[in-house]
């Protein structure tokens, strides 16, 4: 596989030259009006520049892809219009765009929400479009964070699933490592031409031994039991009380989470115009599974928790066999109010034995 | 081991063995740094989990609302004032209660553990104002020259600074309502940005349908809020969400002298109707 | 309410509460007077409007 080097010199020059071709995105510092930081995905406006630093974001990337609020469809009200109650397709902006520091991970992650939008059946046109128009520049993660349990979860600080290129930091240069044409596209239009020598491949490797190592010296998750429980054993395991006690109920794992992709249809009119709206959703609120009939299939809160557990880590798997649907990034575990930890609720599926 | 810990774990396996009580609310220790999670002991094996620290951040008296159970709670001064709340407003009986009391010294602040959290910095009410026993001696309640210092600070703006203030302060909302969920008071079954039929607020991330949501929300915490700092201990996007409900506790204190949850034999001013109520506002 | 109104950046004026008995006509239409005069000064609202694109 084809190593370029990046002199970080040469960095912001070839960012600015890959603007003529692509919309960026990536992580930079924000600071609010009560001056608390914090590092978010976004559009990078001109001159600014994605913080390389390996830095954590609250939320992952994945509104760049799949925004929490979308525009999908509009109509026009006014009768006089020949196609008044018509609902048309909102243009968005799908030119290129790329995806600069993103995770291993969340690029991960990424793939994985695709199993669910674009099926052999039905595609989501929104999530295909903008799925299809990016390249995924990773950054390579040197040192893991305490959270992050990503090689018990089928990706790694250096896994490649998902990504056109992998950035290593290896000091005053970043070595990219090409994976996909779409990644040397990208690579081109930046003008990060240079290859590097031999021993690139094998300082990457040393960096990856090294940042895997860290996470495996820290508690272990469990994944392989998984795969052979019953759903009803678990569904009807004792532990959900438990484990549910301390939730509130919000939706901030959900939110915070990169494969979490629920989302609920919204109409809203003004004057002549109506637009909807695709919001995401959170299995964590009551509303989320409330029917029409005032009937609630999951009324209370173990139910719903049960419920996101059940479909990360048993009700995915067993439907597409590719492992959970967490990439162990850690995040829901850094921001949960009431320190719900999915690593723990992880094992305890994983060594659960029901009673004969 | 800390000897609030201990006292903690000796008296909520003491009202367990009898039977006074069916469970015991407290906090367990978390699984990152400073972090604690709430936690229910049904049996006195279990309270062994049990932890005194400065990051119990999070208010119990959010656990217990329209329980049915006998229930052993650990209050600090702004859970106690919380259940004294719920008590008043009928959310639980004060004979299905035996409150554990723990006088306060501060909580930390989540991002700088050397420091307190900014409400446990003007706090006033350290100590629990209702309990059945007390984990340790009372401490010594601050005194605090101006407590609202800060609101004062925006009540000198003017409308515009103010306004590009708190659209500020949102801009990063996520609405993932864990501020309204963390806080013992907002126990409605349906809340009104949940409300579908009619549906009053919008449910994207439309900034004024975020900002009529902190806005009313805050309203609905008029003269009950206790400034416990849980909404701001679960906002995972750090916004000061206490910005809109300081101001309400100042103007309950100024305007009727009240402050909520100290005393259970009296209603809320926005309860209640007493013939000097403030009345400048109507013509 | 008003109060907190104003503390986010509203004109407080621009939320008004009178008690008028319905034997009080008179006082109804100088009371719906002066409301729509005062909002008028105000001029039209240009904070906590949703605006839709």
């Amino acid at each position: 596989m084809k190593v370029i080097k990046i002199d970080k010199k040469e960095w912001t020059g070839g960012i600015d030259k890959s603007r003529e071709k692509y919309l960026l995105f990536g992580p930079v510092k924000d600071k609010d009006v009560t001056n608390k930081e914090h590092y978010i995905f976004k559009k990078l406006a001109a001159g600014e520049f994605p913080v390389m630093e390996g830095v954590d974001t609250v939320l992952s990337p994945k509104s760049v892809i799949f925004p929490q609020t979308e525009k999908i469809l509009k109509s026009s009200l006014d009768q006089s219009q020949p196609d008044h109650h018509i609902m048309k397709r909102v243009e968005n902006d799908y030119s290129s765009r790329a995806v600069i520091g993103i995770r291993s991970f969340d690029a991960k992650a990424l793939t994985l929400v695709n199993l669910n939008f674009d099926t052999k059946d039905y595609q989501d046109p929104y999530w295909c479009d903008a799925y299809k128009a990016t390249t995924f520049v990773g950054l390579a993660v040197n040192k893991p964070s305490d959270v992050d349990f990503s090689t018990s979860m089928g990706s790694g600080p250096f896994g490649e699933e998902g990504l056109d290129v992998l950035l290593v930091d290896n000091g005053e240069e970043f070595l990219a490592k090409v994976i996909t044409d779409k990644g040397k596209t990208f690579l081109d239009a930046a003008g990060f031409n240079k290859t590097a020598d031999e021993s690139a491949v094998k300082k990457i490797e040393d960096l990856k031994a090294q940042a895997e190592k860290t996470i495996a010296d820290k508690a272990k998750v469990g994944t392989d039991n998984l795969k052979n429980k019953t759903v009803l054993d678990l569904y009807e395991a004792p532990f959900w009380d438990d484990i549910a006690f301390s939730c509130i109920n919000c939706g901030t794992c959900t939110f915070v989470c990169p494969t979490c992709w629920c989302f609920d249809i919204q109409d809203e009119t003004k004057g002549k115009s109506c637009t909807r709206f695709k919001n995401w959703d959170s299995c964590m609120f009551p509303l989320f599974t409330l029917h029409g009939s005032g009937h609630n299939p999951r009324g209370v809160k173990t139910q719903r928790v049960r419920q996101r557990f059940m479909h990360k880590l048993k009700y995915f798997l067993d439907k597409y066999d590719k492992g959970t649907m967490c990439v162990g990034c850690g995040r829901c575990v850094q921001s949960c109010p009431v320190n719900i930890d999915i690593r723990e609720v992880c094992n305890i599926m994983n060594n659960y034995e029901p009673k004969k | 081991m800390d000897s609030l810990t201990q006292k903690i774990r000796e008296i909520a396996s003491n009202i367990l063995k009898e039977g006074r009580v069916d469970m015991v609310i407290g906090f367990a220790k978390g699984t990152i740094p400073m972090t604690t999670k709430p936690y229910m002991a049904r049996t006195p094996e279990q309270v062994e989990n049990f932890i005194w620290d400065k990051n119990c951040t999070l208010n119990l008296a959010n656990y217990i609302t329209g329980r049915k159970e006998k229930i052993g709670i650990i209050a600090k001064g702004c859970d106690s004032r919380n259940i004294v709340n719920h008590i008043v407003e009928n959310k639980i009986s004060r004979d299905q209660l035996y409150i554990i009391g723990v006088p306060c010294s501060g909580m930390a602040d989540k991002h700088n553990p050397d420091e307190l959290r900014d409400n446990c910095a003007t706090c006033t009410h350290r100590n629990p104002v209702i309990f059945d026993v007390m984990a340790a001696e009372p401490v010594e309640e601050q005194k605090i020259d101006d407590p609202f210092a800060d609101v004062k600070a925006v009540e000198a703006m003017d409308k515009d600074a103010k306004w590009s203030y708190f659209e500020g302060l949102l801009q990063n909302c996520i609405r993932c309502y864990a501020c309204r969920n963390a806080c013992p008071l907002c126990y409605c079954p349906t809340c009104f940005v949940d409300e579908s039929g009619p549906q009053w607020v919008g449910k994207g991330q439309n900034k004024t349908d975020i900002q009529t949501f902190h806005f009313l929300r805050a309203f609905h915490c008029a003269g009950r809020c206790t400034d416990c700092g849980a909404c701001e201990a679960a906002c995972p996007m750090d916004i000061h969400v206490r910005a809109f409900t300081r101001k309400l506790n100042k103007d309950s204190l100024e305007l009727f002298g009240w402050e909520a949850g100290l005393d259970i034999t009296k209603r809320p001013p926005l309860d209640t109707f007493n013939p000097d109520d403030p009345n400048d506002f109507i013509k | 309410m008003a109060n907190l109104f104003e503390h986010i950046g509203m004109e407080k004026e621009r939320l008004q509460f009178s008690w008028i008995s319905s034997a009080e006509a008179g006082k109804f239409t100088n009371v719906a007077t002066e409301v729509a005069n005062t909002i008028e000064a105000l001029g039209p609202i240009d904070k906590f409007v949703k605006k839709t694109d």
